[in-house]
């Protein structure tokens, strides 16, 4: 059947996005593939449209779990019934039960842990797989950002008479993606590297002496200009104070942070979607699943950790292809505090020694989450090292791995201190070549922001003050 | 402030007898055989587990504060006296909490609502496909089954569903103002919800108080409905299982049916495995629970006379103080007797 005509009968678009084609065709005549594509730009339909060619169920492997929920709510919304996500969100229950049907399904969604449990394992060998999809595959090397031990064991479940491997990612640097290849053994893939520059997404940087200053800087900007924009910050906390201020000088916003209530979230989501929020302050738990075309700022507050999270964080701006600014802010010292961030959540020695400690009394090691010794993600990485390394291979390993995360906040400083073109910096630091530069392409080329950004906008913020009769009325739609 | 007020009053009512630490595990629900008898003891059903999840470190704030405010003062054994301008503040809060029947329960209530009541205004609205607000599968399963067995594509369940609100919500003796916040958290579609911090601002109250009225505002609302099941059946059902009738711990229950057969207290531990002193603290338990419970296979009249008389006497539920006066009886026997509470 011609995937044009799929493309259009199934998700009604008439032409693809570019890359989209590349990759299903390689996909459709067998090969692995590793398909670098920014978010936003249809990651998804790369492995979906295969399916209902194939016939055969689609495994993919996801390590976000709230994410993969979206993704599944997403597919049902667009009548797909056949999908179904399998991960620790089901009691034990509802698990078997998958897992028994699990034929039945064309798309299968599942997270690493899941993966390598043997039930699991034991039944897909029996499953004919016509794609083993990873997602976010940079979370297989332990220079990416987000490394998942589990995701080293997806390469060796498999075996040689596998499938072909659709690896996905958005930001990827070549170290990453020579990984992404080596582990998950695949054979000369296909690779398609969409370009990481954002020509619309202009780019800004300003410094301070004082962490304060910021904060004057931030009022004053977002009482002049026009939203909808997101702040990022790297606490939690900041993201209350700062939405508070802003919210007391009656701009439209609100704090998101992983801490929040599970309802709030999507109100803040929704709100914001709706236009009916112009500003989020946010840390990066902000982002994933939100598909909001008109954002049109991204400021940040502090410099991030690293490259791929700036990268990741100011892509969520000018999805509609229309100008959108990204402002980076800095103030004296800033980098010890993302150096500070950045190396909170490794391992170090002392866990080390607990661990071999807990190990020598024949207690499990992983009591040392319930006894409050380590965080569970720390944990993770600890325990997959601890089982290939001696202590002393995997304290210094840690080591090497702080500086690689002290050098990541030195790339971001780059950014900060350079006099040459940010876009150029940025671009490189992924292997890329810039091919051509934007008119007001970023500070050290030269930009103005007035030519970029609106003036705000005054809308009068009513404060819905009808009775509650009414407004169940209006939701259950009773006149 | 509500938050204050709350603690103060149940140190209050805890009347200097028990630590710093008590209000922190009756305000969890912990299910300890201390914090249950406590229940019974100093009458503290209403706060029992309303905030499921209080982190230690806001509580150690807020009692931080009132140490700092001189509402009271703390022994290096962990209890605590209440200073004069304390036992001032004793106003009663005056919020309908219903904490024993619903132990949290009250959140699977209004999950199971806020997605019934999602599915409903995009049905109205005729938009069959959208993202549920409620993420957990069991309730988002739950929500299915009801919807099917109610039949919601053949007959207007809204119109059902709006008048049963209305009319139960109106009845529930809260303040409007925190109606207003519980439907205010609702969504449909195109309508989101608030969140707490917009809340917050609109209602000029902390992020903490607004959610202390919405937890005592869907206590009422719930009396309400689950006193008159037939006159609202369809919140009824939606409420189905939020109530606990019979309040007891799983382990208490076991043990609760085995002395309805006629077993001992000995006999049940060895059966069971579990030491005596376990099995006395469910026998605590089942009496404090049900007020029929008789108590005299234990201790006789007299003997329970007599402890009432004694903390009459001496002003004091501290069981250390009771057994000094009381050597000929035990721990048990008087831990039964105050388990009844002022209902002895």
């Amino acid at each position: 059947m011609e995937i044009e005509k799929i493309l259009k009968e199934r998700f009604g678009f008439s032409t693809f996005r570019p890359g989209q084609k590349e990759v299903i065709e390689q996909v459709m005549g067998g090969n692995d593939v590793i398909a670098l594509l920014p978010t936003g730009m249809g990651k998804s339909l790369c492995y979906q449209l295969p399916g209902y060619i194939f016939n055969q169920p689609v495994l993919i492997i996801s390590p976000l779990l709230s994410l993969m929920q979206d993704q599944v709510d997403q597919m049902k919304q667009f009548k797909e019934k056949r999908v179904v996500a399998l991960n620790s969100f089901m009691n034990p229950e509802q698990k078997k039960q998958t897992i028994y049907h699990l034929e039945q399904y064309r798309f299968i969604f599942i997270s690493p842990e899941m993966l390598i449990q043997p039930q699991v394992q034991q039944k897909l060998n029996t499953l004919p797989l016509a794609l083993i999809v990873v997602d976010e595959a940079h979370c297989i090397s332990q220079w990416g950002f987000d490394f998942r031990p589990d995701y080293l064991k997806i390469g060796e479940l498999f075996g040689n008479h596998r499938p072909p491997i659709l690896a996905l990612s958005a930001t990827a640097t070549s170290k990453v993606l020579k990984d992404i290849e080596v582990y998950l053994n695949m054979s000369q893939p296909y690779k398609y590297i969409h370009s990481v520059d954002r020509p619309n997404i202009h780019l800004a940087k300003y410094s301070f002496l004082e962490k304060e200053d910021k904060l004057d800087w931030i009022l004053r900007h977002v009482l002049e200009t026009e939203g909808p924009g997101i702040i990022y910050t790297q606490s939690r906390s900041k993201t209350e104070s700062i939405s508070e201020l802003l919210l007391q000088h009656g701009i439209a916003a609100a704090s998101y942070h992983g801490g929040k209530d599970q309802l709030d979230r999507q109100f803040i989501q929704q709100q914001y979607i709706d236009d009916s929020l112009d500003w989020i302050v946010a840390t990066n738990a902000f982002g994933m699943g939100v598909h909001k075309p008109n954002v049109r700022q991204i400021i940040h507050e502090t410099i991030p950790g690293n490259m791929a999270n700036y990268m990741q964080e100011i892509g969520r701006a000018g999805r509609d292809g229309k100008d959108a600014v990204a402002i980076l802010l800095y103030a004296e010292r800033d980098e010890e505090f993302a150096k500070f961030v950045g190396i909170d959540d490794l391992p170090n020695d002392h866990h080390i020694e607990l661990y071999e400690t807990y190990q020598l009394r024949q207690e499990p090691p992983n009591q040392m989450i319930q006894n409050g010794e380590i965080s569970e993600t720390s944990f993770r990485v600890l325990q997959y090292w601890m089982t290939q390394k001696s202590a002393n291979e995997v304290k210094e390993l840690f080591q090497t791995m702080k500086y690689e995360k002290m050098h990541e906040v030195d790339e971001v400083m780059k950014l900060v201190k350079t006099e040459c073109c940010m876009r150029e910096i940025l671009v490189q630091y992924f292997g890329q070549e810039l091919e051509t530069k934007p008119t007001n392409c970023c500070t050290s080329c030269g930009l103005t922001l007035e030519n970029l950004l609106l003036p705000r906008q005054q809308k009068d913020h009513v404060v819905e003050e009808t009775p509650w009769q009414k407004r169940v009325a209006k939701i259950l739609g009773i006149s | 402030m509500i938050f204050r007020q709350i603690l103060l009053q149940i140190f209050h009512k805890f009347k200097q007898e028990r630590t710093i630490s008590a209000p922190f595990h009756l305000l969890r629900g912990k299910r300890s055989g201390q914090t249950i008898q406590d229940v019974g003891i100093f009458q503290l059903h209403m706060y029992f587990g309303i905030l499921p999840k209080l982190s230690r470190k806001t509580y150690d704030e807020e009692i931080s504060k009132l140490i700092e405010e001189q509402y009271m003062t703390v022994s290096d054994e962990g209890y605590y006296i209440l200073t004069a301008k304390a036992k001032e503040m004793n106003q009663t809060v005056d919020l309908p909490f219903n904490g024993w029947q619903y132990r949290g329960n009250e959140h699977l209530f209004f999950a199971r609502l806020s997605l019934v009541i999602q599915s409903l205004s995009h049905k109205a609205y005729n938009q069959m496909s959208f993202l549920p607000i409620q993420k957990d599968p069991q309730v988002q399963e739950w929500v299915r089954k009801f919807l099917i067995s109610h039949h919601y594509q053949e007959r207007d369940l809204q119109q059902q569903l709006y008048e049963e609100i209305i009319v139960s919500l109106e009845q529930a003796p809260i303040e409007q103002h925190a109606k207003v916040i519980v439907m205010k958290r609702l969504t449909g579609y195109k309508i989101a919800g608030y969140t707490w911090q917009q809340l917050s601002i609109y209602e000029n109250k902390s992020e903490m108080d607004i959610q202390f009225i919405y937890i005592a505002c869907l206590h009422a609302w719930l009396n309400g409905i689950t006193d008159k099941e037939s006159q609202f059946p369809l919140l009824a059902a939606i409420a189905e299982q939020v109530r606990v009738a019979m309040p007891l711990s799983g382990s208490a229950y076991q043990t609760a049916q085995l002395f309805q057969q006629g077993y001992s207290i000995e006999q049940i531990s060895q059966y069971r495995k579990l030491k005596r002193s376990t099995i006395e603290d469910h026998i605590v338990e089942i009496a404090m629970n049900n007020p029929r419970f008789d108590i005299r296979s234990f201790i006789t009249e007299e003997e329970i006379h007599q402890v009432v008389n004694a903390v009459d006497d001496y002003n004091t539920r501290k069981l250390k103080i009771l057994h000094e006066v009381m050597p000929n009886l035990s721990y048990f026997q008087i831990r039964l007797v105050l388990a009844r509470g002022e209902t002895v």
